[in-house]
C-alpha cells in the first residue's frame, strides 16, 4: 500500500504533460465547432485525433503503429487522469476508439483492420455501436435483427434502437443473429455495417436534455446487403466478442468516472458556499452534510477504483467492475441531485452544449445515461450477486 | 495510489486469521458473554506472538511495523469479535506512548507487561477542547481529579493515558495512571467483551507524560485511534455479511434457497459494496497515517464517517436477513452486530467526523469541541 506512483509513471505523466500544453485544440476552437453527438468529428476534432495518434498519445499502452508508446499499466492510468482532466476530449467517438477499434483488434481480419480499425484511429472516421433493440435491451442476447447468408453477401433486416452517435458514424458494428435456431446466445454474429449503404435509415431520438442534439438513435435495416468479408471474428460467436468488447469498454471506463465524479466536486464546493450562505441558517447545516457526504463518496470512487485497478494489475478478476460501475454512476447521480435540490430554481437553466455543469437538472437528467447504460444498476447488482458472491440465479 | 495489501501484508494477516480462528473462536466469544470465560487466556497467546508489539519501535523491543500493519490486526480483532485489550493498546495506548518517545513504557508493552487505553472522552465529547479533568501537582505528586467517559477496554488494561488539564495553566497534558488507582464502572453491559467503562480519578496519583503543547500529538494518535476503530468496525461488518451470505446460501424456504429471490440478491449487492467501501477508505486513511500524509486528518474523518453507514446496513440487513434465528442468543451473529454497533459510539460518531468535515471543507464554521 502507497499513496504515490513510482518516479518514473510522475515523469511519464510529465512529458504528458508538456506535449499536451504545447498541442491541445485551443478553448475558442472547440467551442466555434462543438463535437453534438458521440460519433460527430469536427475539423478540429479529425486533426486532434491524428496529432495524438502521431505522437504516440492516443492509446499509449499499444505499439506506435497503433497510436501508442507501449506504456504500461500505471502509466496509462496517469495519462487518462491528465488527459480526463484537461478539458480536451480525448476522443468524440468515444465508442468507436474505447469499445470498437479494440475489438477489431482482437477479432478483426487484416483487411477490417486496415479499412475500419486504423481510419479510425487517425481520426479520419467514426463508429456506432449496434446492440440494442426494441426487445433486447438488459436482455441483450434476445435480439432479433437478422442476418442471413446469400452468396457473397449478408442481407440485413431488422432494427436497432438506442444507437449512439448513428445520425454521425461511418460504420456500425452491429450484432445480429445468424443462426435462429439454436439457443440465443449462440447465434449471434457481428457484422461491420458502412453507415450509406442503401436501406439504411437512421432516426434521430431526441433526449430529455440537449434535445436540439440528439445522440440516440433507432436504425431501421430494409434487405441491406452488405459483403460476407464483413462478418467479425467466427460465424455465430458474437456473444463471446460481446462479452470481450463489454470488457473493454469497462477495462478504464472507471477511472473517468472517479474524474468525471472529482471535477463535479470540484464544481460543487466552488457553488456550494454562496448556495449555503444564501440558506436560511436551519437549513445550512442539513445542506452541509449532503454536500460532505458527496465528498466523503468522491473519494471512496477514487480508493475503490485504484483498488480494483490494483487487483487487476496483479491479474485479478474483472467484477470489481461490475462494483466500480454501480457505484460510480450511483455517486455521480447523487452529486447531481444535491447539487441542483440546492441551488434552487436557477437549477433549471439551461445551455445548448454537452458539456455538463453540477448544479442544473441538465446534469442531473444527463447523468442517467450512466445508470441505464452499458449494463444497468439493476444489472449490475445481478452480476455482484451471482458471479461475485455467488447467490444462485432465477 | 495503492491500496491493495503487499504480498508480505498479506502474509501477516493470513497468519492473524490463522491464529485467531484458532485463539477466538465464537465459543470465546460466546463465554466472555455469558460471563463463564475471559480474555486472559488469549491475551496470553497475543503476548507470546509479539502482537501488541507489532507498531512499537524496534528500538523499544518492538517488531517496528507500519501503521497499515497496526490496522490490519484491528480489522482482524474486529472480524473475531476478540474480547481483551490488544486493540486498545495498540490503536490508543501505544500510538501515545510513541508520539511522547516513552521508550521504558513501550519496552513494557513490547514484552507483554502492561496494557493500556487513551481515557481522552467526557461526556459524548471525543474533541479535545472541552476536556476538564483536573491535573494537579501536589507536594505527593501530581493528582488526577475528573472521570471519562466510555473508556475502551477500561476494565481490562493495567493503565490508562489520561487527557488532563493543569489546573494552574490549564494546559491540555497526557498523564498516565494505574488502573489501580481509578475507580473503573463497567458499561456496556449490551458488549461487554470490549470491555468499556467510565473512570472516575478522585486524585489519582499520575506519571506526566507530557504536561503542555500536547493538542497536535493527540490528534495524531486519535486519528490512528480512529481509523483502527473503522477497521474493526469494518472487519466486525465483514463477518456479519459472510454470516448473513453463508445463511442465504442455505436456507430454503418456497422450494428455493432464500439467496435466489433477487429482492435479497439486490441488498447482498449493496452490502458488500458498502463493506468495500469503508474497507477502502480505512485503507486509504491508514496510508495516510503510515506516511504522515497531510490527508490524514480528513482521510479519517470519512474513514470513521463511512464506517458508521457500513454498520448501519449491515447491522440491519444483517440481522433482518437471518429473520428469527438472528434474533435469538443462541445464535453467534449478535456477537458482530453488537461489535460494530458499539464502534459506531467510540472514537466519535460518523455525525461527529461529517461535522468536523464540514467545517473542514468551509461549510459550516469551525466546531470547536
Ligand atoms: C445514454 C444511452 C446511450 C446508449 N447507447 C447505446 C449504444 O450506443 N448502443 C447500444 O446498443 N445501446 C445503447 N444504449 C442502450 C442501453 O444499453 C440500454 O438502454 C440498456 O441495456 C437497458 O436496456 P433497456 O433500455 O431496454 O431497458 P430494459 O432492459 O427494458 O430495462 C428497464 C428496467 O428494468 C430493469 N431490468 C431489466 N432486466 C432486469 C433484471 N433481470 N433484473 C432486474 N432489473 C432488470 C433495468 O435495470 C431497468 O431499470 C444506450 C442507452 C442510453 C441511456
Amino acid at each position: 500500500m502507497k499513496l504515490r506512483f513510482e518516479a518514473s509513471v510522475e515523469e511519464f505523466r510529465q512529458e504528458f504533460l508538456h506535449w499536451l500544453a504545447d498541442n491541445r485544440p485551443t478553448a475558442e476552437e472547440m467551442a466555434a465547432d462543438p463535437a453534438v453527438s458521440s460519433a460527430h468529428c469536427p475539423d478540429w476534432a479529425k486533426r486532434w485525433t491524428k496529432r495524438l495518434f502521431d505522437a504516440g498519445w492516443l492509446v499509449p499502452g499499444w505499439p506506435p503503429e497503433r497510436g501508442g508508446r507501449n506504456a504500461g499499466a500505471h502509466e496509462t492510468l496517469v495519462y487518462l487522469e491528465e488527459m480526463s482532466r484537461s478539458g480536451v476530449p480525448r476522443t468524440t467517438n468515444p465508442q468507436g476508439l474505447g469499445i470498437i477499434v479494440p475489438s477489431l483488434l482482437d477479432y478483426g481480419t487484416p483487411d477490417q483492420i486496415k479499412r475500419y480499425a486504423m481510419p479510425l484511429l487517425h481520426g479520419e472516421i467514426t463508429a456506432c455501436l449496434g446492440m440494442s433493440e426494441p426487445d433486447a435491451g438488459s436482455d441483450l442476447a434476445n435480439l432479433k435483427t437478422r442476418a442471413v447468408r446469400d452468396g457473397d453477401t449478408f442481407v440485413l433486416n431488422g432494427q436497432k434502437v438506442w444507437t449512439s452517435g448513428a445520425n454521425y458514424a461511418d460504420f456500425c458494428f452491429l450484432f445480429c443473429r445468424t443462426d435462429p435456431d439454436v439457443p440465443k446466445h449462440k447465434g449471434i454474429s457481428i457484422i461491420l455495417l458502412p453507415m450509406d449503404t442503401p436501406g439504411v435509415t437512421v432516426r434521430p431520438l431526441n433526449e430529455i436534455v440537449h434535445p436540439q442534439h440528439p445522440d440516440l438513435n433507432e436504425v431501421f435495416l430494409t434487405d441491406v446487403v452488405v459483403p460476407a468479408a464483413n462478418l467479425v471474428g467466427k460465424l455465430n460467436d458474437g456473444w463471446a466478442m460481446a462479452n470481450g468488447s463489454l470488457a473493454h469498454e469497462r477495462g478504464m471506463v472507471w477511472l473517468m468516472s472517479v474524474i468525471d465524479m472529482e471535477m463535479g466536486m470540484q464544481q460543487m464546493l466552488e457553488l456550494a458556499p454562496s448556495i449555503l450562505e444564501a440558506l436560511p441558517e436551519q437549513e445550512r447545516a442539513v445542506a452541509a452534510d449532503d454536500v460532505v457526504r458527496c465528498y466523503i463518496e468522491s473519494h471512496a470512487v477514487r480508493c475503490l477504483g485504484y483498488r480494483g485497478f490494483a487487483r487487476l494489475v496483479k491479474g485479478g478478476s474483472a467484477p470489481e467492475q461490475a462494483l466500480m460501475k454501480l457505484f460510480a454512476s450511483a455517486s455521480r447521480q447523487r452529486l447531481a441531485r444535491v447539487a441542483a435540490e440546492m441551488r434552487g430554481p436557477d437549477a433549471l437553466e439551461s445551455k445548448p452544449q454537452r458539456s455538463r455543469r453540477i448544479g442544473t437538472l441538465e446534469d442531473y437528467f444527463g447523468i442517467f445515461g450512466s445508470t441505464i447504460s452499458a449494463g444497468s444498476s439493476e444489472i449490475q447488482r445481478n452480476i455482484i450477486a451471482e458471479r461475485v458472491l455467488g447467490l444462485p440465479r432465477g | 495510489m495503492d491500496l491493495e495489501l503487499s504480498d508480505d501484508q498479506q502474509m501477516l494477516r493470513d497468519n492473524i486469521r490463522t491464529v485467531l480462528t484458532g485463539a477466538c473462536p465464537p465459543s470465546l466469544v460466546r463465554a466472555v458473554h455469558e460471563g463463564t470465560s475471559d480474555y486472559a487466556e488469549l491475551w496470553r497467546q497475543v503476548v507470546d506472538l509479539g502482537w501488541p508489539a507489532l507498531g512499537i519501535r524496534e528500538e523499544a523491543g518492538g517488531v517496528g511495523l507500519g501503521f497499515v500493519e497496526v490496522a490490519l490486526l484491528a480489522e482482524e480483532l474486529g472480524r473475531a469479535a476478540a474480547p481483551g485489550p490488544l486493540l486498545a493498546t495498540i490503536s490508543q495506548f501505544v500510538p501515545v506512548l510513541e508520539e511522547f518517545d516513552c521508550i521504558d513504557l513501550l519496552a513494557e508493552v513490547a514484552e507483554g507487561r502492561r496494557s493500556g487505553s487513551l481515557a481522552v472522552a467526557e461526556g459524548s465529547s471525543w474533541g479535545l477542547h472541552s476536556i476538564s479533568t483536573i491535573a494537579e501537582v501536589t507536594a505527593d505528586g501530581t493528582r488526577i481529579t475528573g472521570r471519562k467517559d466510555a473508556v475502551l477496554a477500561g476494565s481490562q488494561v493495567d493503565s490508562f493515558a489520561v487527557v488532563a488539564r493543569d489546573r494552574t495553566s490549564g494546559q491540555l497534558g497526557v498523564y498516565l495512571v494505574e488502573r489501580s488507582a481509578a475507580t473503573v464502572i463497567p458499561t456496556g453491559v449490551l458488549e461487554p467483551t470490549l470491555g468499556l467503562a467510565d473512570v472516575v480519578f478522585d486524585a489519582a496519583p499520575a506519571v506526566v507524560i507530557a504536561a503542555a503543547d500536547v493538542e497536535e500529538a493527540l490528534e495524531r494518535v486519535l486519528q490512528q485511534a480512529t481509523t483502527a476503530m473503522t477497521l474493526h468496525i469494518v472487519g466486525a461488518c465483514r463477518r456479519v455479511f459472510e454470516l448473513t451470505l453463508d445463511y442465504a446460501k442455505i436456507r430454503v424456504q418456497y422450494d428455493r434457497v432464500i439467496g435466489s429471490f433477487q429482492a435479497l440478491k439486490h441488498r447482498f449487492a449493496d452490502m458488500y459494496l458498502m463493506v468495500e467501501k469503508a474497507n477502502a477508505l480505512g485503507y486509504f486513511a491508514a496510508v495516510a497515517i503510515a506516511e504522515d500524509d497531510p490527508r490524514r486528518a480528513e482521510a479519517s474523518h470519512m474513514a470513521k464517517a463511512t464506517a458508521g453507514e457500513c454498520q448501519r446496513l449491515l447491522v440491519e440487513d444483517g440481522l433482518q436477513l437471518h429473520g428469527g434465528i438472528g434474533y435469538t442468543w443462541e445464535n453467534d451473529l449478535h456477537f458482530w452486530l453488537k461489535r460494530a454497533k458499539a464502534g459506531e459510539l467510540l472514537c466519535g460518531s460518523s455525525l461527529h467526523h461529517r461535522s468536523q468535515l464540514a467545517a473542514a471543507l468551509g461549510l459550516i464554521s469551525e466546531v470547536n469541541v
